[in-house]
Formats: structure tokens, sequence, C-alpha cells
């Protein structure tokens, strides 16, 4: 009997350890100081398939372990201002480059390497050099082709807030991705117009939680069109098709607000405790084998830098005539209150 | 350690006080047992019986007073030996059998950890005549506790008390839990256990029966008090007090009047155990003094009848009232109604006349106030 | 987020057992009759603290935010919202989980149904799917599926066994002799059910009934799959977009006073009627009636009820494991999540359990008012949904000890503050097994104190501890909110993992997580089945 008690005591007590030992190597490399040049931890709010493409390829040429805290854009900015100092993180990737502004005006970024600055074009990324762009994605309305003709789209994302639209139209308001689209619509047409669109928005959409879920609910007839990211699409199609079959893509173009590029950022931590491999992990994803993952791999986000091209599937960036938006300017604080105070969050 | 034989298992307790928050519960209780002696304590529920036992013990620190044990302090003053020093056996009311064990390991549980194959069998062997010396067959030692009766319960928790061989053993309220039939048997077998075995016992119970039955002592406990430590026989036929006499067994209260070494009352005089009180009284007869006679001189009506078996309990009103002798008028109570005991063969219908007569002295208590 | 069903019966547990109750003239006191230091007291004191702490951090969240801000964050119309889906939410599912839970109860236990040992624990099988899950697999069967009622299906799918299970484990073991005395009086059988059983069974149905309750207002990720907005799931947007901005706080404040008011109205509605048998003898098994002509529809009843609650998830289940194929098979993400979920149960299970047990040992062996309201607070944390026991942790840990912010010890102990009352109501009972006389028997024997506790008292609660362990290491493999928000870097369970690729409806790769989560919970299941038997009615 007693032999049994101390038989499972001791299997409690292993397993005690065991955990210790992995949460402190887990942890030694956020909180402690970290084990030498081998290992940085990455804040990462992309996608997780894309994000380990990278860092595997990454760790393959520089043996650089990286550790990854998943998150979503905001939740990881607000996360590392809230940490400050002694945040564990050395690098943060983004989907949308809100929450890079962000975390840059909390003034906790530190300088990029000229070198990696000189992979990306000047359009994305800010002036500060603060932080770089990683990749892009343009905003675009996905539509129930067997329900809605061409000619009946909107000409504006605007027009999404008109009465005709009214249970017509889904987008996911509690992704950083619609928020960055709403950051761009408050830059371009102010607090009250974006004010009103909201609550527009409120009677009109239909809330989905997911860009993926708000396609797949049009692609099988429950609304008509979707206002997400063209990746979702794209992806989609090349996987199965199950989710997009039904669909088509409309590009608002024209500099409308509904043609928003989004920059997912890259920013080293001022508080990294190996700024080092930071940078060049940094530089890696900015650089041609990095941007090579974005032309050849399986995520459809537009490549930014190093000259590389897009995935040929894709428009090009050039014909998509997106307005020019500073991406320094986008303020996401502003949007989820607006957001909260239209009730949509 | 120097303790003579004759010291061996002698119990002495003085003066114990324990209180609970504000309710005291024993008051300066004070007690001899002697060696190999037999001892119950017996009282209503609430008179502190358990709590001394406890004390006894070692579950309970007392607030006053000593406990001594051949010769040796156990408690009182500085001196405190924790209860797993005390060489004390102890039976709870249920046994207190551990249930994960099996009857043989549980009698064993005292006895040195036994390792290696001779010390194995040697405690298999011990706890074999254990269980005999209960009565128990040997083949029980591979049971569990709830697969056995309540009587072979609290046998196995004897035989378990008796394997570290104590000086003194405590029983607390032991077959109170049993049937009755079972009791009288458990009762007998244990009683002749620690008698031969020449361990000293205190027995709580609140079943006046059974401590005039087990005991060679009996201690009566009232409100953390001992009323009154004699022998049963004294203690059943000499109470010293009323509500001692009333705890012991029936009595038949009289009110009286002695005279000299006799008292007048409804049933005449009475002859009177010795005692210092004078004038008026409170007479107690038990039921089975007062005998059936053809001549005898009390004369009463039965009222109902009671019939269980080796007795009936007869009620009758009393109809000699002014005897000679029954000075006080209020005494000569026409109308009084007692109750006697007979003997089976005996069942008078309601109405009949019978005919008394009083067998051996009747007790004097103070009167009634 | 806490199952302890066997709570409201064993709240009045009195000691049980080979031994009868204390006996006349022994008082509650220290069993060696020295004056012990109060260690225990102090560590039961410091462990109702620290378990008060979400608590507490709501409330300094909201003093701190200031009236006017705070004011405007919870009297808006999203507020009213989300109060509206959550009442509705509860008003229309807790009866009907009470209903089906009381019925299928009574089927079982009370009639003479075909196959009721099958059927009594495949009414309990739905606890084994985690609620998110089991809404998995409806959104694959139904992918319209959305709003209020889909929210009461899954609900009442996936909850109704929180009242089945101690329903049954009354009824099992109801005195029949107060249902013959009714009868006896000119009762028909409905009336005997309603006056006599219905009362009895007053204990279960409120207790289970707050359970549901409680689950339904911490519960996220199946409101989230069928775009059903809760109170949590609200929160959870808030957290990923302002991660511990005033706002989320604010829903979190009304939350906790939604947990609160259910928690006081369970215990008014509880009443203070005696339940267990008063008098002497012993008591004999209730009877079965037969049910004739409803036999077949009774069957057919139970057949659909189960298989929406069990078959339709796991068909969908097997059925994206199988359309999955190998690919979604990849053991360098499957082991490690299989790993440290098995890990954080074990552990996280192991340090519930030693926590817990200063508080089970005082309220088994020194019962006073002190000890029932600790046990009382911790009854009050019990039912804080993870997402605030998750902020909470976070800030805490932010602001006041960064060196383990983010570190396992932080999760493990959020785990240990959730689950605490499982372990807790598990120990009292096992404890209750181990009354002090059969310490102080041993004691008599020669043993040292100790050692006579280590011998007796633990071993006989062993058992109940590791059933209670147990049941905490079946609630922390289905955690998901508290996980999302404390774990550390680079940790993924099964939870976590399956949450990840649903949420990118990659439903496939999703699959084997569920699966795994439910073979994991099964036998915990079966353990919490049938230690809720032995508890009931004592």
């Amino acid at each position: 009997m007693t032999s049994r008690l101390h038989h499972t005591l001791g299997v409690a007590a292993v397993a005690a350890g065991a955990l210790v030992l992995s949460a402190c190597g887990s942890g030694a490399s956020g909180g402690s100081s970290a084990a030498g040049a081998g290992s940085i931890t990455l804040y990462n709010a992309q996608h997780e398939s894309l994000t380990k493409e990278w860092v595997d390829a990454f760790t393959k040429q520089t043996g650089i372990k990286v550790t990854v805290r998943n998150g979503s854009d905001t939740e990881l900015s607000n996360q590392i201002m809230q940490e400050g100092q002694a945040s564990p993180a050395d690098v943060f990737l983004t989907e949308n480059s809100p929450a890079m502004t962000q975390v840059e005006n909390a003034g906790l970024f530190a300088d990029v390497d000229k070198a990696t600055l000189a992979q990306v074009p000047e359009q994305y990324r800010p002036s500060t050099g603060k932080w770089v762009g990683i990749a892009a994605r343009s905003t675009v309305l996905v539509y129930d082709k067997r329900k809605v003709q061409e000619n009946r789209l909107p000409a504006s994302m605007l027009d999404l807030a008109k009465p005709e639209w009214k249970g017509r139209w889904a987008a996911s308001p509690s992704g950083a991705d619609f928020q960055a689209i709403v950051s761009a619509l408050l830059e371009l047409k102010g607090e009250a117009a974006t004010n009103d669109w909201l609550t527009a928005m409120k009677t009109n959409a239909k809330v989905y939680k997911g860009n993926s879920t708000a396609m797949k609910a049009v692609n099988s007839g429950e609304v008509d069109t979707a206002l997400i990211y063209h990746y979702y699409y794209y992806g989609d199609q090349a996987k199965t098709g199950e989710n997009s079959a039904n669909l088509g893509t409309h590009y608002f173009k024209h500099q409308d607000p509904g043609a928003f590029v989004s920059v997912s950022g890259g920013g080293v931590l001022k508080s990294s405790k190996n700024a080092a491999a930071a940078q060049s992990l940094l530089k890696f994803i900015t650089g041609k084998t990095g941007q090579e993952v974005l032309e050849k791999g399986t995520s459809f986000e537009y490549a930014v830098g190093s000259d590389v091209p897009s995935n040929p599937a894709l428009v090009p960036l050039k014909e998509l005539q997106a307005p020019t938006v500073d991406p320094a300017k986008l303020n996401s604080a502003t949007v989820t209150d607006l957001m909260t105070k239209a009730g949509l969050l | 350690m120097g303790v003579g034989p004759a010291e061996r298992g002698r119990l002495e307790v003085r003066e114990l006080a324990k209180s609970f928050g504000a309710q005291q519960v024993l008051r300066g209780v004070t007690l001899s047992v002697e060696p190999g002696g037999t001892t119950a304590i017996v009282g209503p529920s609430g008179s502190g019986k358990t709590t001394l036992l406890r004390l006894i013990a070692g579950f309970e620190r007392a607030d006053a007073g000593t406990v001594v044990l051949s010769g040796r302090g156990l408690a009182g003053g500085d001196t405190w030996v924790p209860a797993h020093h005390r060489d004390v056996g102890y039976v709870a009311q249920d046994g207190a059998l551990f249930p994960h064990l099996t009857v043989g390991q549980n009698i064993a549980f005292g006895m040195e950890r036994a390792t290696g194959a001779r010390a194995r069998r040697a405690t298999r062997t011990r706890v074999g005549e254990l269980l005999e010396m209960v009565s128990l067959d040997a083949a029980l030692a591979e049971r569990r506790p709830h697969e056995i009766s309540g009587g072979q319960q609290q046998r196995v928790a004897l035989a378990r008390a008796l394997a570290r061989e104590p000086e003194l053993m405590l029983l607390d309220e032991s077959f109170s839990a049993l049937d009755a039939g079972l009791r009288v048997a458990t009762r007998r077998t244990v009683g002749a256990v620690l008698r031969d075995a020449g361990i000293t016992t205190v027995l709580v119970t609140h079943d006046q029966a059974e401590a005039l039955s087990f005991a060679d002592q009996v201690a009566v406990m009232r409100d953390g008090l001992l009323a009154q430590v004699d022998s049963p026989l004294e203690v059943y036929t000499r109470p010293v007090d009323r509500a001692t006499a009333e705890f012991l067994g029936d009595a038949v209260l009289l009110e009286a009047w002695v005279d000299g070494d006799s008292a007048s009352c409804s049933l005449g005089s009475v002859r009177l155990a010795p005692t210092t009180l004078r004038g008026r009284v409170q007479l107690m007869l038990r039921p089975e003094q007062i005998r059936v006679d053809e001549h005898g001189p009390i004369r009463g009506v039965v009222l109902d009848t009671d019939y269980f078996g080796p007795e009936s309990t007869v009620r009758l009103e009393l109809t000699s009232g002014r005897e000679p002798g029954c000075e006080t008028s209020t005494l000569a109570r026409e109308g009084q109604v007692i109750s006697i005991r007979h003997s089976s063969a005996f069942i008078a219908a309601r109405g009949t006349e019978l005919r008394l007569r009083i067998e051996g002295d009747a007790i004097a208590f103070p009167p009634k106030p | 987020m806490t199952t302890d069903l066997t709570a409201p019966d064993a709240r009045r547990a009195t000691v049980v057992g080979t031994a009868a109750a204390p006996g006349p003239g022994t008082r509650s006191g220290p069993a060696s009759g020295r004056r012990r230091p109060p260690v225990l007291a102090v560590i039961a004191v410091l462990i109702a603290l620290f378990s008060l702490m979400p608590l507490g951090y709501v409330a300094v969240m909201t003093v701190t935010t200031g009236w006017e801000t705070a004011s405007t964050l919870i009297f808006r119309a999203r507020v009213g919202e989300l109060l509206l889906n959550t009442v509705l939410l509860m008003l229309v599912s807790v009866p009907l989980c009470v209903v089906l839970g009381v019925g299928g109860a009574w089927l079982v236990e009370r009639t003479r149904l075909r196959g009721n040992r099958f059927w009594a624990l495949a009414l309990a099988a739905p606890l084994a799917i985690p609620a998110f899950v089991n809404s998995y697999g409806w959104v694959s069967a139904v992918p319209s599926l959305a709003g209020l009622w889909s929210g009461v299906l899954i609900s009442v799918l996936s909850y109704f066994p929180l009242v089945y299970i101690p329903a049954a484990a009354t009824l099992s073991r109801l005195d029949p002799a107060l249902e013959e005395s009714a009868a006896s009086v000119g009762l028909g059988p409905w009336q005997v059910f309603r006056r006599v059983v219905l009362p009895q069974l007053r204990l279960a149905m409120t207790g289970g009934a707050l359970l549901v309750g409680l689950h339904l207002l911490s519960e996220y990720g199946a409101f989230a799959m069928i775009r059903f907005d809760t109170f949590t799931t609200a929160i959870m947007v808030q957290f990923q977009s302002t991660f511990n901005g005033a706002a989320g706080n604010m829903l979190a404040s009304v939350l906790v006073v939604l947990c609160l008011l259910l928690l006081v109205a369970e215990v008014r509605s509880r009443g203070t009627a005696r339940y267990a048998r008063v008098g002497s003898g012993g008591q004999a098994a209730p009877g079965r009636m037969p049910l004739g002509r409803l036999h077949v529809p009774a069957q057919l009843g139970l057949l659909l009820l189960v298989g929406l609650a069990v078959g339709v998830p796991m068909w969908f289940v097997v059925r994206w494991v199988v359309l999955g194929g190998s690919s979604i098979w990849a053991p360098d993400e499957l082991v490690p999540a299989l790993v440290q979920t098995l890990l954080y149960g074990l552990v996280g299970a192991a340090a519930t359990t030693v926590v817990a047990f200063p508080m089970a040992f005082l309220a088994v062996r020194r019962p006073s008012w002190f000890t029932r309201s600790l046990e009382l607070s911790n009854y009050v944390t019990s039912s804080m949904p993870g997402i605030v026991v998750g902020l909470a942790f976070v800030t805490v840990s932010i602001r006041l000890f960064p060196s383990v912010y983010q570190t396992a010890v932080v999760l493990v102990a959020a785990y240990v503050l959730l689950f605490l009352p499982r372990a807790l109501v598990s120990l009292r009972s096992g404890l209750a097994q181990a009354p002090r006389e059969l310490e102080e028997a041993a004691q008599a024997l020669g043993v040292r104190p100790f050692l006579a506790f280590v011998r007796v008292t633990l071993r006989l609660a062993a058992p109940a501890a590791a059933g209670g362990a147990a049941l905490v290491f079946l609630a922390i493999v289905n955690e998901l909110t508290a996980t999302l928000l404390l774990s550390p870097n680079g940790t993924r369970t099964l939870a976590t993992q399956f949450w990840a690729k649903s949420s990118e409806i990659d439903y496939a790769g999703a699959a084997p997580y569920a699966l795994l989560m439910v073979v994991l919970s099964a036998p915990m299941t079966y353990l919490l089945f049938q230690q809720s038997k032995k508890a009931a009615g004592q």
C-alpha cells in the first residue's frame, strides 16, 4: 500500500522536475539572460505557417534558435507595451502596421540596421527607421459569383454603409486585419466619416471571427460579400478550393480606402538581450531568401524586399492603385476606441 | 523500571478536571483501580465518562489532576506522556478497525514491523493466538473489517489492543452498538479474556445492567463527578442518593417516617438500612423486594400487568392505607400506585386483590424538598 | 471552472464509513492535547486570500479606471447586447439542462429501462467532449449554425450531464420508505414524484444548475465558433485588441457580478431542509417502476439525446481525421503538444491536491465558522471564468512579480486557483472516511502521531485524493482561455493547438487534437461518474 503511494509520489516528482526544467528552458530565453548567441524570442502576429517557414529557414542558415510566441497584432503590441523594458521579446513581427506604430510611439523599438533598411523600398517602411516592412496584403471584397453580378458591386468601400448593403457583407472586426483597414479609413477620411461608417457597419455587416470564416460563409451562400485580405482567397484556391470555389475577387482600386495595402512590419525591441541575432533575423526575412518564401511559398502575401517579385498568381501591386498611406500615421488605439463606441467590440 | 508486581496495572486517577470552552465536563474525578481489576464507569449521556477515558488514554489533556499507572505518572503537573507511549489499550465504541487493512493486519498494526520470512511467520502465529483468545476463527484474519459482524469487529479490536500486552485496557461503550443478544455474549467473552490475562480494565457504559454484570467495581458518574464507587451489589442495594438509585434500576419511592430502625409508610412498617436520617424521609425499595405473599400484611388491587416472558411487572393500587404506625395522615395515602415484579407463572388479572410483603431493607433518602 | 458535482451534497457531509459520528462526549480538539501553533490555519488563510486574488483584481481595476470611464464602458449598447444574449442563453439552457438531466436520471435509476447500465454511462459521456470540440463537430455538420438557438443547442448538449450526474447519484440513494409512505396516504405516482422525489432532488438540481450557469458564463471557444457573442467572447476580443485595456476589464467586472449573482441564487434556492435519513434502521434500495408503453419512446429519446451530444461531434471528428489522412498527424507538432498537456495536467493536478489539503483537513477535523468561510472564499473563486483569472494573473505578474511572468509557474498557479474546489471536494469526502478516532486508535497502539497520520489518514484519503487529482487533470486538459492568456512562449497544449488550427478553419488539422483530448478525457469522466455515485446522499 505504502509502496504504491511512494511510487505515485515518485512519478509526480519526476513530472514536476521535468516541467520545471522545460519551463526554465522556455523561460530562460525570455526573462533571464539569453544563452549566448544561440537563441532569440520572437513575438509573432503573422500567420504561424508563414513565420514557421521563415524561422525554420533562418535557423537552418544561422543555427540561431527562435522561440515563437504567437498572438494577434494588437494583443502582442499591447503586451510589449505593458512589459516595457522587462519584455522578453527580441523581435516583433506583425500582419499590419498600426501595431508597429503603437510600439514605436512607446519608444520601445531599436533602430533597424541600415543594411536591412536598404533592402526594402521607402513606401514600405516608416521614415524613422524604427521598423521595416516584411510583406504586404491588399484589401479585397470577395463575392458570391452565383448571387452577385459584377456590375452590382460597390464602387467604393464607403458604399457598404448604404442601406442596400444591409446584411450583405461580412467582416471580422475583432481581427487586427480589419482594424488596420479601419485605421486607413480613419487616416484617409477622418474621424467623423469613420464613425458614421462604423455605425452603419453595426447594422449592415455580419460579424465573423476570422477572415477565413468570413470567406467560407460567402462561399457557402450565407452572405453575399466579405471584406478581407487577398491572400485568404489565393491560399484557399491553391489548396482544395473548397472555401472559395464560388467566389470572385473585387479590387476597389482608384485610391479608394478599400484598396488599402497593409504593410506587415518587423522590428527589433530595445529591450532585446541579443540584438545582433535579432537584427540578423530581420535582415534574413527582408533578404532574398526570406522574400522568396513569399514568392514561392503558400502564404500568397506580397513580397516587398530585395526586389523579389511576388507570387505570380497574384494581381501585381502596381495594378492595385492603392491609396498612399503613411504607415507611421495609422493609429490603432483610436480605432479600437471608435469600434468599441460603435458597439463592434 | 522498578515496578513491583503488585503495582503493575494499578490505576490512580486524582482530582481530574477538564473543561471544553465554557462547559466544565469533569470537576475533580478520583478513582482507583486495583491491578487486574475491572471497573465500570456508568452514567447518563453527557456525564463526562468518555472524556475521562480519553484523558486516561492520553487523547486529551486535563486542566488539573493526575493520572498514575503502575506507579508511573502519565499526566499531571509537568508530566505529560503522549498516547503512543502510554502502554494503554483503547477499544473505541465501534471498534475503529482500519478499513484498508485485513483483520490480521489490523491486529498486527501495533506489533513490531516484520521484516524477513521468519518474523512474518512469527507475527502470523501471534495473530492466530490472539484471534483464538477472543474466540474467533483464525480464518478471519484474511477478511476485511466490513465483511465481519459487529460483534466480531469488537473482538478483533480487542485482540488488536491485546497484541501489545498493555497494562491497562480502556473500553469505550464497546458493547453499546451491538444487538441485545450479541451484546451479552461478547461481553462475557471479552470479560473472560481480560480477567484471564490479568489486565486492569476500565469500561465506560451507559447501560447499568452491563456495568453491574461486567465489573467488580462500579463507579457512578454524574455531572462530572463520581457519585459512588463501590462493588456492584453495594451500589445497587445501597445507592448513595436518589439519582444513583434511579439510574441503576427501577425504584419504588415512597414517603415515610423514620422511627428507630424502621420506617412507616403506605406499605406499613418497613425495615431500614442503617441511616442517620430521622423524621420524614423518602424510602427506596427495588421492585423485586416487594413479593406477592398470600399472608403478607400489605394489600393492593391490580391495575395492569406487563408480561415480558421471564417476569411480569404488575402495577397495583395499595388499599392498605390506615395502618397502625402511620402517624401522619398524609403518609397514609389511599390509592398509591406501585410497581412490583413477579415471576412468569403468575399473571394477575385486573382487579385481583394481592397481598404483599417486603424482603430486605429499604434505603432512606432525604425527603423531596 | 469547476465541476464539483458533489459539492452541494458534500458540503453537508458528516463522518461516514465504518466509524459512526463522534460518540457522545467527544469534542473536536487537538488530538495530541497540546496547544499546536495554528500552522494549518495560517496556511489555509493564505491560500484563501490567494484564491480571492482575481476578485480583488477586478475590484481594483474597476476602481482605478475611474467611475466616468467605467460607466461609459459598462453602460453602453454593446454591453446591453451581451447581457441580453447571456441572460437569454441561461434562461433557456439551464432549465432545459435540468429537465434533461433529471429526466435522464430518473429513467436510468428508477425505471425498468432496458440497458440502463449502458445508458447511465452514456448520459455522462458528453462531459468527455469539451464544449468547443462539440461546437467544432456541429459546425462541421451544419456550417450555418449561429446565434442564440445554436448556442442553446451546444450548451444543452454539452452541459446537461452536470445535472444528470448528481441527480442520478441522489436518485439511486433515495429512501423508498418515503415514497411508500406517500403512496400509502393516497398520492398517485406523479404526485409522489412531485412532492416527495423532487424536493429530495433539490440539492442536485440547484447545484447542477449553478454549474451549468457558470460554465455558460465562462465558455469561450464553443460560442466563438458559432458566432454567438457573450461576455467571455467579447472579453477575449478586447484582449486581442487591447491586451489589458479598460474595456476588457470592465466587461470582466460585469461578468464577475453575474457569477456572484448566480452563486447567491443557488445558495438561496438550496433551502434549509435536511435531506438525510432521520431515524435508525437500514435503508432498502429504491424500487424501479415498469415503463410499459413508454419504453420504446424512452429508448428512442435517450438515443436521440446521446446521439446528438456524443454521436454528432465524434462522427465529425473521426470524419475529419479520416479525410485529413496521414498528413495531419505531424509528430513534431502533435507530440510536443501531447507531452506538454500531460505534464501540465499532472503537475497541475498534484499541485492542486497538495494546496487543497490544509483546507480540506481543517474543514473535516475542525469545522467551525472560520473554516466554512474559508471554503466559501474558494467556492466564490471557483465560479470565476478562466479568462478573468488569466487576466488577473497577467496583470499581477507583470506589475508585481515580473520574474515569474510568462513562466509555467504562473500558468500552474492559475490552474490551481481555477480547480482548487474540485480537489477540495474529493479530499474532503476522503478525509471524512478517515475520522480522528482511527488515528487515535493507531496512537493507542504505540504508533507515533505523525506516522499514525500517514499510515491511517493519508492512506485512507489517498483514493479520494487521487480521484480529485484526476478531475483536475481532466479540467486542465480541456482548459482553453487561461492557457491562451498565460502560457509561456512556445507552449503548445492540445487545446491551444486545436484552437489555432480551427481558427484558421483548418478543421482537418484540428481533428487529431480534438481526438486526443477526448481520449484523454474519457477515463477521467468515467472516474467522475463513479465518484459522484459514492459521495451522494452522504
